[in-house]
């Protein structure tokens, strides 16, 4: 069954078309792997997908509800969560803050008093907080401030950032980006232990190894439309797929 | 000697009222990243129609003449955000620059003509009081005005800092992008932060009143000019740094205006900004970090 479903979208930027006419689903319990060369429309479409630009034209699906017009806002509480290619934390605000604003802003759309809205305190989210932590690894650094973290840890606190609102579709835009090899290793084995429990996942990533291990279906992007979707193992023998990337016959 | 820290003592107290008005002007700045030009103008227009609580029955008790002041500030923010913010499109820098210029404008213009330009008199509290120590003196009613405009700066860092609401803020002005995904609305994020630092601009303008002993539309330029001032030397974007320069400022101010008079006092206090803008443009404390 659909999670999500994107049905012709298209958003152009004057005269450009970032992504024109795009079909795409996702799975409820997958993980879809987004690929495709730079400038293929792949950020659009996640930005496009969370809000932050309405499309120009085309509808969006999510858990059977029309959520092309949603505010960004309400997208978290609807069950979408995002990672961010330029990393975006709090950096003023400590790695356990940054979790409880998400966990917390999540939880506004129950019907809450105005006062325990905006003045309630820290307790009641430690446990959930906790858990986060230690699945990013940081647990034990939960006061520092976000900005003094290395690189690495920001994205895993990132990572934490968007599961603390307890999602039930992640978006992550270029998780690998700028990662070694030791840290994709764990990255792979995060991104399952999130499907583990019951996580749909989008991948965008640029990182061909990581998306052909770790993804169940990929779809390809090329000059903003779907050149190709199938199992990793299609997608590699895929020839449009390798014109897109190479350029020329191969 | 004495009278230099004569002087000083009563400009630090009188201070935290360009305490409160830096704080609006930096709470908006970090939230937004736009100028509200017309926060000065509207702060005075707070203890205007603070007064009006007087004109209702004249036995009534001053607190209640400062609360009111208060309340319409907070009133004021909200529509400043309304006319000048809500309908305007944000991303351009200009737009919105000017709208509160013309708010600024419109404040001074109602003020002069609801009162014919005539000065109004604003009651104080405890101003035959002087508490004396030796030869240095502390006037009552600045001692008033400095402990009020403290407390309510108490009270909006326990709001920053210590509720939701003050995170949500504070997660806004840092990565507003990541806000909105985490959850945060960011609309009202702003309004909320127009109506407290409206709040705020009503009691600084009832703690002017006071300490002057009038209104009059004369203190709206001033007052936008040294809010402005302080916002910069203290760092834009940092309410304890707009807290800081506050102080100093009114301090400096005072000192200057005892050797130098006061047609000199304001040429110094813009040599104090020169000097900040040359050798400390980021102002006393350049915010932290995670603003991309």
């Amino acid at each position: 069954m659909a999670l999500l479903e994107l049905q012709g979208v298209s958003r152009h930027f004057g005269g450009v078309r970032a992504i024109d006419g795009l079909d795409l689903e996702v799975r409820e319990g997958e993980i879809l792997g987004l690929i495709g060369p730079n400038g293929s429309g792949k950020s659009t479409a996640v930005n496009v997908i969370t809000g932050l630009y309405p499309p120009s034209a085309g509808r969006i699906a999510f858990d059977g509800r029309d959520i092309t017009a949603a505010a960004t806002h309400r997208r978290l509480s609807e069950g979408i969560a995002r990672t961010f290619q330029n990393i975006r934390l709090f950096g003023g605000l400590t790695v356990w803050q940054n979790l409880w604003v998400a966990q917390n802003s999540a939880r506004d759309r129950a019907a809450r008093g105005f006062l325990s809205r905006w003045m309630g305190g820290q307790s009641g989210a430690r446990e959930g907080i906790g858990k986060l932590l230690a699945f990013a690894g940081l647990a034990g650094r939960e006061d520092e401030l976000a900005s003094n973290l290395a690189f690495g840890e920001q994205r895993r606190l990132e990572f934490a950032r968007a599961l603390a609102a307890k999602p039930k579709l992640l978006l992550l835009d270029e998780p690998a980006a700028g990662m070694n090899a030791g840290e994709i290793a764990d990255l792979d084995e995060r991104i399952r232990a999130v499907r583990e429990r019951g996580v749909t996942v989008l991948l965008i990533e640029h990182h061909m190894e990581l998306v052909m291990a770790v993804t169940d279906r990929v779809a390809v992007l090329n000059f903003g439309q779907k050149i190709a979707e199938g199992t990793p193992a299609q997608i590699q023998a895929h020839s449009a797929v390798r014109k897109a990337y190479l350029g020329g016959d191969h | 000697m004495l009278d230099l820290l004569q002087s000083a003592s009563d400009g630090v107290l009188y201070g935290a009222t360009y305490a409160l008005i830096g704080i609006g002007f930096t709470l908006v700045f970090g939230v937004m990243h736009k100028i509200n030009m017309a926060y000065g103008a509207a702060s005075v227009g707070g203890a205007y129609l603070g007064l009006m609580v007087l004109k209702l029955g004249a036995g009534l008790p001053v607190p209640l003449v400062f609360f009111g002041s208060f309340l319409a500030g907070g009133l004021l923010g909200w529509m400043v955000y309304l006319a000048c913010f809500h309908f305007i499109p944000l991303s351009s820098p200009l737009a919105t620059l000017m709208s509160t210029v013309g708010m600024l404008l419109l404040i001074d213009e109602v003020i002069v003509h609801t009162t014919d330009g005539m000065p109004q008199n604003y009651p104080a509290l405890f101003d035959d009081v002087m508490l004396r120590f030796g030869e240095f003196t502390l006037r009552g009613d600045l001692l008033l005005v400095f402990l009020v405009s403290v407390a309510c700066m108490a009270g909006l860092l326990a709001l920053l800092y210590r509720t939701r609401l003050g995170l949500a803020t504070r997660a806004v002005s840092q990565q507003a992008i990541a806000a909105q995904l985490c959850g945060i609305r960011l609309a009202q994020v702003n309004v909320t932060t127009f109506v407290i630092t409206g709040l705020l601009g009503g009691i600084a303008g009832a703690m002017i009143g006071a300490a002057v002993g009038t209104l009059s539309p004369l203190l709206t330029t001033p007052l936008t000019v040294k809010g402005l001032i302080v916002t910069v030397i203290g760092g834009l974007g940092s309410v304890p740094g707009a807290i800081v320069a506050g102080l100093l400022v009114g301090g400096f101010e005072n000192v200057i205006q005892l050797y130098r008079g006061v047609t000199e006092r304001d040429l110094y206090v813009m040599l104090l900004l020169f000097a900040f803008l040359v050798f400390r443009p980021g102002g006393l404390f350049a915010p932290a970090g995670g603003r991309n």
